[in-house]
């Protein structure tokens, strides 16, 4: 009896307070992020970023094998195999074969997709951002497409030697105009 | 027995002619949609954890968020070049290695030569060694405070050294 009286006192408290009336029409200020990207519209959040009531049962959680250990381990493969790949053609000096500068450049392809899969996740989730969250993903899948054709062009054209002779030629393109002047 | 032994349920007793010992207050009594509407509001003002601004700068957390930072600029970087020969191959606008180096000749400035170096000469050392951190720290090891602040400070010494020393190799 006792605890339910000053409850309902508590509450009515809170709204008969003026100043916690203002904070309430202010809206939700523990809801809302501290850092927001400015050019993409938020979705409204829920007061304390809490939904529903508190006789809710938990959501069950979709299964989904691209997640959780498989993630991990693909992302941990990725990992190990740069480290042999990225030294080699580091102590070769730039020049390496084209395999294995394919070999290089698709690991790295896969690891940068996925390194950005993750930020996307962090910094546009769903919650917040909704549809945003998706075209994000799709425009990460769309260049990465696009990163595809590339890096095969970059192999397999004539005028070009693969990334990491790229890499070596731009290095060093500064140091040689300065030869040819010196 | 024991409760007309005891005092104070006694008085109570023989004050009230009510049956029941305890009684609502009818007033105070509110609908389950009433309930939640409360609820929502005192959500609304319910304290919230703060953000990393509040923490002290410590090398635990700080090579944490240089590393991502480093993976997204050194990322993006390769994005833009790969997607830049994926585009050219599909509409042919004169993209080559020889074409982009002779762009880098004499198109862009010593300054952001210098910069674009130096970043990435340095994020990309420190990401490299990182990395390698992050692999031992999956293997379970140097997981103590002590391992944590040693690999912090030996991945910060790589970085310097083989930084510097891609940084050089690009004059």
């Amino acid at each position: 009896m006792f605890g339910f009286k000053s409850a309902a006192s508590r509450s009515s408290f809170l709204l008969k307070n003026n100043s916690t009336k203002n904070l309430l029409l202010k809206a939700n200020s523990n809801s809302l992020r501290h850092f927001t990207i400015p050019f993409l519209p938020t979705l409204p959040q829920n007061p304390g970023g809490v939904k529903g009531s508190v006789n809710d049962n938990l959501p069950k959680t979709k299964i989904d094998k691209f997640h959780a250990s498989y993630h991990w381990n693909f992302e941990k493969v990725l990992a190990v195999g740069l480290i042999p790949l990225v030294s080699m053609s580091l102590m070769n000096g730039g020049s390496i074969s084209t395999f294995i500068d394919l070999g290089l450049s698709y690991t790295l392809l896969m690891h940068c997709y996925v390194g950005f899969q993750s930020c996307i996740t962090d910094y546009i989730p769903k919650r917040v951002y909704g549809t945003w969250h998706n075209k994000a993903m799709y425009a990460l899948t769309f260049g990465t497409l696009l990163s595809i054709i590339g890096i095969y062009d970059m192999n397999f054209n004539q005028k070009n030697s693969g990334s990491v002779g790229l890499t070596t030629k731009l290095w060093g393109a500064k140091s040689e105009k300065s030869e040819e002047k010196a | 027995m024991f409760m007309l032994k005891n005092p104070i349920l006694s008085s109570i007793k023989t004050q009230r002619t009510s049956s029941r010992l305890f009684t609502t207050n009818k007033r105070l009594l509110q609908s389950p949609a009433k309930g939640q509407e409360i609820l929502v509001k005192q959500r609304a003002v319910r304290p919230i954890s703060p953000h990393l601004t509040i923490y002290e700068p410590q090398i635990t957390w700080y090579l944490s968020s240089v590393h991502r930072v480093s993976g997204v600029i050194l990322g993006a970087l390769f994005f833009g070049v790969s997607i830049g020969y994926g585009i050219n191959k599909l509409y042919d606008f004169g993209l080559n290695d020889d074409s982009l180096v002779e762009f880098y000749k004499n198109k862009v400035p010593t300054w952001l030569d210098y910069t674009a170096k130096g970043s990435v000469a340095y994020l990309f050392a420190f990401h490299f060694a990182n990395g390698i951190r992050h692999l031992v720290w999956d293997m379970g090891k140097g997981f103590s405070l002590k391992g944590i602040y040693v690999g912090g400070y030996s991945v910060l010494g790589v970085c310097a050294v083989a930084g510097t020393y891609l940084f050089s190799k690009g004059f």
